[in-house]
């Protein structure tokens, strides 16, 4: 497979698909990357309609990658590859904010039942709880990318001060409406779910009600404040 | 005596173990964190809805490993294909996997599973036992959900309110007269598969994307090996049991997007194959991914099945779907001439 710049790889997901990794495996990857991720899924979104020969499916954005699907009975793989490199090549090193991203508040109760993993993240943090709070509150993040469960947005970037890991050995049963928080993430879990994230607070917001138009509150690109109730 | 709409097709005398709506499921949507769902097993739908005349993503039944009992409210045709799960009507008249079969109102028609020898010995030979594929003509009727009927389990939503069948329920059908001529399938009634020594099922597996990198121990491992379908499996994925594979990747890789049939290695080791109800994306190194050809396969695979996976070449993948999209296309072709012979008899006889 042809490589597009020192960063990007593309490479081979089964018979259909193509992964397009956008920076090498294992390096960490922010909000800038999964801006980079979506203004490419963009692109793919555009060639599928110029060229519906390609065969395309819906592209899969994630933190720093971007999964093409494609029917391998209309398209060679490494035909495909050739077509990917240069729109690869061509994306900004750092994009703006999506153009239509939408400002989203959540109101959340921090602590107590809501949120029993808060004392323990204050603890390994070395901050109180109430400054724990305010800095998940004073947090401009942004939407990644939406993954794990329908409605689950991946909202970034956390400050470094409040990096936790996950729980080496995951909750069976997190309550629909917990908010939650996991390295450089936080995150709001839309139905009752297993789960190994930290528990710091709980939202009555519905994450995701498949019967309006637009089931998912959050969109990726959207910016996002955890606001206290 | 209940009273049923005009519609009403089937009560449910019993659910069974898991018997939900599917149809060819919801692609497309990962944006908003869902994954594909639908059929398991793509191939066996489509056959049960060709039987019943309809387009190969119709709603219709997936049951698993048997148990539902359907009562006819109003004759109805029902087309089967996929696994045999000792599906009887009436007293006790067995309906094989690839026909098609008329029923009177009052009619009950049962799912007593598949007949496993109890000889205490591996079988040398697979047969599916999994999941069976109930169609009617115009298919079922269910409330579509984002473009689709299929059941989304997990999330609750889809099929029949969100959740597999239970004693009580009833089925709606599309269309006022659920009745076709029977129709026997030309053709497999369930995706063929290759089996190897012991009857295990064989897997035909490409690399997965690090395949250049920290994953081709692992993958060494998992095609050395021969694995055990585990009891924990579901519709989101098979979990497989045997000797653990090398921990060689790192133990966390930023999410990235999945498709079904993906290989995933959690950090204990023991690999799960990803069925439609996966999540979109996910964090786990990909060790090699099923080809497409074998994923109907895959979903016919049960707790306690043996499978191997096979390296095989991106060139061996497309030409083994090619193949199969042939002998859909060809056995079509016969059942539509069979319907057209049978329309010309009866208009002789008539």
């Amino acid at each position: 497979m042809p490589r597009a710049d020192p960063g990007v790889r593309i490479l081979s997901f089964g018979d259909g698909a193509l992964l397009v990794e956008l920076l090498p495996l294992g390096v960490a990857s922010g909000v800038n990357d999964a801006r980079r991720a979506r203004l490419f899924a963009s692109a793919i979104r555009d060639l599928r309609t110029s060229s519906p020969a390609l065969a395309l499916g819906e592209p899969v954005a994630a933190a720093a990658s971007v999964l093409v699907p494609f029917d391998p009975l209309s398209v060679d793989a490494a035909l495909l590859a050739r077509r990917l490199a240069p729109l690869a090549a061509a994306l900004p090193v750092a994009p703006p904010p999506d153009s239509d991203a939408r400002p989203r508040k959540v109101r959340v109760r921090f602590g107590g039942d809501d949120g029993p993993d808060l004392a323990a993240v204050a603890a390994e943090t070395g901050l109180t709880e109430a400054a724990v709070v305010d800095l998940l509150a004073a947090s401009k993040l942004e939407v990644l990318f939406l993954g794990f469960a329908p409605g689950f947005g991946y909202l970034g970037d956390l400050p470094a001060e409040l990096a936790v890991p996950r729980l080496a050995v995951p909750r069976t049963r997190v309550p629909a409406g917990s908010v939650a928080i996991a390295g450089q993430w936080a995150g709001i879990y839309p139905q009752a779910s297993a789960g190994g994230w930290r528990l710091v607070g709980a939202t009555d917001a519905k994450l995701f009600d498949p019967s309006l138009p637009e089931p998912a509150l959050l969109r990726a690109g959207d910016r996002v404040r955890l606001v206290p109730a | 005596m209940s009273q049923h709409a005009a519609l009403d097709v089937f009560e449910v005398l019993d659910g069974g173990f898991l018997t939900s709506v599917q149809d060819a499921g919801r692609p497309g949507l990962e944006g908003m964190g869902l994954g594909p769902g639908g059929a398991a097993d793509p191939w066996s739908l489509g056959v049960a809805n060709a039987l019943a005349g309809n387009a190969p993503g119709a709603a219709a039944l997936e049951i698993t490993l048997g148990g539902p009992v359907l009562r006819a409210l109003r004759p109805v045709t029902v087309a089967l294909a996929g696994a045999e799960l000792g599906a009887v009507t009436g007293v006790g008249r067995a309906l094989p996997s690839g026909q098609s079969r008329t029923l009177a109102a009052g009619t009950i028609l049962r799912f007593e599973g598949a007949v496993i020898a109890a000889t205490g010995r591996a079988p040398d030979r697979w047969a599916p036992r999994m999941r069976a594929y109930l169609a009617i003509p115009g298919g079922f009727e269910v409330p579509p959900v984002l473009g689709s009927r299929s059941t989304a389990l997990g999330a609750g939503f889809g099929g029949l309110e969100g959740r597999a069948l239970r004693d009580g329920d009833v089925l709606a059908s599309a269309r006022g007269d659920p009745t076709t001529a029977e129709a026997l399938w030309p053709g497999s009634p369930v995706a063929r598969a290759q089996t190897g020594d012991g009857g295990a099922v064989v897997l035909r597996v490409l690399p997965g994307p690090w395949a250049d990198l920290q994953a081709t121990e692992a993958l060494r491992a998992l095609v050395a090996q021969a694995w055990q379908v585990s009891q924990a499996s579901d519709r989101v994925g098979l979990r497989l049991s045997g000797a653990p594979l090398p921990g060689v990747f790192p133990a966390d890789l930023a999410s990235h997007g999945l498709t079904t049939g993906a290989i995933q290695v959690p950090p204990g080791g023991q690999p799960i194959v990803l069925l439609p109800d996966r999540q979109p994306t996910g964090g786990y190194a990909v060790a090699a991914v099923v080809i497409t050809a074998d994923r109907s396969v895959l979903g016919q695979l049960a707790p306690g099945d043996r499978l191997r996976l096979r390296p095989a070449t991106p060139d061996e993948a497309v030409a083994a779907l090619r193949t199969a999209g042939d002998e859909r296309e060809r056995a079509l072709r016969h059942l539509r001439e069979d319907r057209q012979w049978d329309a010309l008899t009866d208009h002789a006889g008539g």
